[in-house]
């Protein structure tokens, strides 16, 4: 319906908001089960989770702690001057301050027995240690030579770790004492022996557990599982907020309110974005004193001192995750409002709660800090964005930090925005507002043939296809003229037949199965060539930008299918490299993306808005599918174009000849110039090893944009309706 | 006040094929005035009210209320019509004194007005006694009288009333029907659906009788009733002149 908001003002659409989201949160506090398990279970969770890791940190650190300390060390000398050694060695222990080391021995006692005693008694665990003192000794200690000790442990009872090293540690002083004796006879100064004065800045101390490391790993967990919680502050209230609201009949006192549905959508978003900030306080707070009483713990057992991240790394964190609870407020809101019942939301929540923890522990991936652009996707940019600030010790890295929040702010800001849009069209979508309940049939019964895919189920094949992608590195073979075919089918052919077979759909309507343009010749021609222009240009161009932007800053995974990619185009026929690269990712991949999944999301009235909401949606996915951070900005922008493509020409043709060509592209510069291979598909995968944009002919830059432009002229000019 | 000219409305069902719940329904509701829309389930009466709750939007025709049209101001709409229907909710948790203010706040009445009116209601709908309690530990009977309240907190000039008394028993349905009969002689202009026909059979100034998404019938109960019948009588001979 058309929608010309509440009192006509600004401040009016502000109250009538406030007054949804005041109602919205008074039913919540009356939610007592609710309200549990949104703000109280993570005051519960956290310390039973850190008392296990705690406890078991707490042993480690001790038994680490109890490897390490100085300790006794007896030592057995044998030998016609073991006296004499033993009074030297002690004397030097004497002479040193040893206060406060910890590579010496607490105490060394030293006895000099006859050596026909001396196995035994390290054999018995007398002495942890036997040394053996020819006669010359220390004559050769006082002389110029090198003289040989042999130290002997038992192999029965072998010394422990810290009794043999702090005993070597003491030889060690012993020795530079030696040395520097043998200096003072020379006549030569101390200052010989110390040509170099090290002092090193920021280390661990020798001996000391990698704190830094263990911290860094603690924080970026903590962080992965604060920003699942958070979202989980906001299941219940969004599935409460619309879909609860539909299954007591109360969603339509609020549509015959004279609010529009966005100030609704908005009223309802903010009751729960509270609600979601609440559950953030709530952790954060469960968390600070989980980890004080952790370190506390920790430090009872004399372990070294823990460092916390600085005030302005945890502010930044509390800001990055403020815009957290934002995105994941508005995601269960988008997801519920699909749902017409509280028992259909939760199944449909429940795993896109999974897949935001997945995003989210994807930021620990190593590689990921590198991607400029992964700061602003949801999830994975907050935990990036928050673990780069909690970590920051330097004021340097404030800077970048700084840029990254802005980044994250920003994109947080963009998803919000956009998936509170979408709540509003779906909150008044006659068929998801009037439909029937679910069905009461079998489980195994399939649903009632439709025109096209419902929006769930648009998403589900890609989604399928990540898990399939996953599941398949198992058996995926290393020849990659079988893993390309091998991968195709299980993530994107099979994912697809599943779910063609579970919801029987048009095949015509859903996969644009119609020649593009208006039924003549012309148009489909125009459609067909436009097509193919946009996919050559985007490649050219998208490989100019990545490389200026990405330079050679690739991932080990990125080179790695770089080089096996040239390795079998070398080592294949040109048809074979060309069927695989290009020919099969087209028809595969736009059968799903501007086929299945278009068409789902676009849905049958396709007003302009949900139709561009559904050719980003759909490039999203496209992008993700696509895995490598290094590959998703240019394919997000070719799945755009190529839906778009789809959408104006009313063919799925099109697009694919658009996907053929980008992916043809590599094959044809290689084929047609002397440029080295790797360089060609590295471009494709986004960046070339010490090559940057300038290596791109300019009149290659202005062939591509005149293809674009021309492309997208011929489309325009093949468009199925006027 | 409430005025509906050739409205069509049309569905399109999981295949894609197009199935017509309301084929061209004309009706008007004057001020002072209460309409009968009558018919069997899936006659497309719930449909047409819900054209003009502005929930649905209609394929054709028009569909206005006090001079506002459903598609091209629909909050002027909603400014003007109470709706209650048989599937219309009332929060659980929350309690009517609180409904009716949130409802009272959100149709633009300052806080003055709404405590004046939000007591009014109370008072007048016989719930005073339970306004402080939630709505989920009240009866059917009291729940419905909560819908009711809350579609008549802005005070609009239109009522419409989908099988209102679907889920009350024989004394809460004469409660509300009473309540309609008064709102009549207040002023307001009513159309209410029912397929309880008995109930409304003397409380209507006029009825119109849908069948498969068309007027069969319509007119007073003295033009459509047959001496000695009843309404009923009437409704199954125009419901089976049709059928023919």
């Amino acid at each position: 319906m058309a929608e010309e908001g509440h009192h006509g003002s600004g401040w009016s659409r502000w109250q009538a908001a406030g007054w949804v989201a005041r109602r919205e949160l008074m039913e919540f506090v009356r939610d007592r089960r609710t309200l549990v398990i949104t703000l109280l279970l993570p005051m519960i969770s956290y310390p039973i989770l850190a008392l296990a890791t705690t406890l078991g940190l707490r042993t480690g650190v001790m038994e680490a702690e109890a490897r390490l300390a100085p300790t006794t060390v007896m030592v057995v000398v044998s030998g016609a001057e073991a006296q004499p050694f033993i009074e030297r060695i002690e004397a030097m222990i004497a002479a040193t301050d040893s206060s406060g080391r910890k590579d010496w021995p607490a105490e060394t006692v030293f006895k000099d027995i006859p050596g026909t005693l001396a196995q035994e008694a390290i054999d018995s665990g007398a002495a942890d240690l036997w040394l053996h003192a020819e006669r010359g000794l220390i004559a050769g200690l006082d002389a110029e030579g090198t003289m040989s000790i042999t130290v002997q442990a038992s192999t029965v009872r072998p010394p422990t770790v810290a009794a043999r090293r702090q005993f070597l540690a003491l030889i060690d002083s012993f020795s530079e004492e030696v040395r520097r004796r043998r200096i003072k006879a020379a006549g030569l100064p101390a200052t010989v022996l110390e040509p170099i004065t090290l002092r090193v800045v920021g280390d661990q101390p020798h001996g000391e557990l990698p704190v830094g490391e263990i911290m860094n790993t603690v924080a970026g967990g903590v962080l992965v599982l604060l920003a699942v919680l958070t979202m989980t502050g906001a299941f219940y209230p969004a599935i409460d907020a619309i879909a609860g609201e539909k299954e007591r009949g109360t969603i339509e006192t609020l549509l015959i309110a004279p609010c529009s549905a966005h100030e609704i959508v908005l009223g309802k978003f903010l009751a729960v974005f509270v609600i979601t900030l609440a559950t953030l306080a709530a952790n954060v707070a469960s968390i600070a004193a989980t980890s004080a009483v952790s370190l506390k713990l920790l430090s009872a057992g004399g372990s070294p001192s823990l460092a916390l991240a600085t005030a302005g790394g945890i502010t930044i964190t509390l800001i990055v995750f403020i815009g957290l609870a934002a995105v994941g407020a508005a995601t269960c809101l988008a997801v519920t409002t699909a749902a017409k019942s509280g028992k259909e939301a939760q199944n449909t929540l429940t795993p896109v709660i999974l897949l935001v923890s997945a995003l989210a522990g994807a930021a620990l991936l190593p590689g990921m800090q590198s991607n400029r652009l992964l700061p602003a996707v949801p999830f994975v940019g907050h935990v990036l964005v928050s673990h780069a600030a909690f970590m920051a010790a330097e004021a340097e890295e404030a800077t970048s930090i700084g840029w990254l929040l802005l980044l994250s702010l920003s994109g947080s800001v963009a998803v919000t925005w956009l998936l509170l849009r979408i709540t509003a069209v779906m909150l008044t979508d006659e068929d998801i507002l009037f439909r029937g309940q679910d069905s009461a049939a079998s489980p195994l019964a399939r649903p009632s043939p439709r025109a096209l895919p419902t929006m769930v189920q648009g998403a589900i094949p890609p989604i399928m296809g990540l898990a399939a992608l996953w599941y398949a590195q198992a058996f995926m073979p290393k020849e990659l003229f079988v893993a390309i075919p091998v991968q195709q089918v299980a993530t994107v052919l099979l994912p697809l037949a599943v779910l063609l077979w579970w919801q029987r759909v048009d095949l015509r309507q859903t996969f644009s199965l119609r020649w593009p343009g208006r039924g003549d010749a012309v148009s489909a021609g125009m459609g067909l060539a436009g097509g193919g222009l946009l996919g050559g240009g985007v490649f050219v161009i998208g490989a100019a930008a990545l490389l200026t932007f990405r330079g050679d800053s690739l991932t080990p995974e990125a080179k790695a299918l770089s080089a096996r990619l040239v390795e079998m185009i070398l080592g294949q026929s040109w048809w074979l490299s060309w069927l695989l690269i290009a020919v099969l990712p087209a028809v595969c991949e736009e059968l799903l993306f501007r086929g299945w999944a278009l068409a789902a999301f676009a849905g049958r009235r396709r007003t302009v808005g949900r139709v561009a909401l559904a050719v980003l949606a759909q490039a999203f996915l496209f992008a993700v599918a696509h895995v490598l951070p290094e590959r998703m900005p240019q394919t997000f922008v070719l799945g755009a174009v190529l839906g778009w493509v789809t959408i104006t020409t009313g063919s799925l043709l099109p697009a694919i000849i658009g996907h053929l060509v980008h992916n043809s592209m590599p094959l044809l510069v290689l084929f047609a110039s002397d440029c080295p291979p790797d360089m060609i598909l590295e471009a494709g995968s986004g960046g070339l090893p010490g090559v940057d944009a300038a290596s791109i002919p300019v009149w290659a830059l202005l062939a591509a944009a005149a293809s674009v432009v021309a492309g997208a002229l011929l489309v325009q000019a093949a468009a199925r309706v006027r | 006040m409430i005025e509906v000219v050739d409205l069509v409305k049309d569905y399109r069902a999981g295949d894609g094929s197009v199935v017509r719940a309301v084929d061209g329904i004309s009706l008007h509701v004057a001020a002072g005035e209460t309409v009968g829309l009558l018919g069997a389930n899936g006659a497309g009466k719930t449909t047409t009210l819900r054209v003009l709750a502005t929930l649905l939007k209609p394929t054709s025709g028009t569909a206005r209320v006090a001079d506002y049209d459903v598609v091209a101001d629909p909050v002027g709409v909603r400014r003007n019509l109470g709706y209650v229907s048989a599937t219309t909710g009332v929060p659980d948790r929350l309690t009517p004194r609180e409904i009716f203010t949130s409802f009272g706040r959100l149709h633009g009445l300052d806080r003055d007005a709404t405590t004046v009116r939000v007591e009014h209601l109370l008072d007048a709908l016989d719930l005073a006694s339970c306004a402080d309690r939630p709505a989920g530990r009240l009866s059917s009977g009291q729940r419905q009288r909560i819908s009711l309240g809350r579609a008549l907190v802005h005070d609009p000039p239109a009522l419409v009333l989908d099988e209102p008394t679907n889920a009350l028993d024989v004394l809460g349905a004469r409660d509300l029907l009473a309540m309609v009969g008064q709102l009549r002689a207040e002023g307001h202009a009513i159309l209410i659906s029912t397929h309880r026909l008995h109930e409304i059979e003397h409380r209507c100034d006029r009825f119109v009788i849908v069948h498969m998404g068309r007027i069969v019938a319509t007119g007073t109960r003295d033009e459509l009733v047959a001496d000695g019948a009843g309404l009923e009588d009437a409704f199954f001979v125009a419901v089976s002149r049709r059928a023919l």
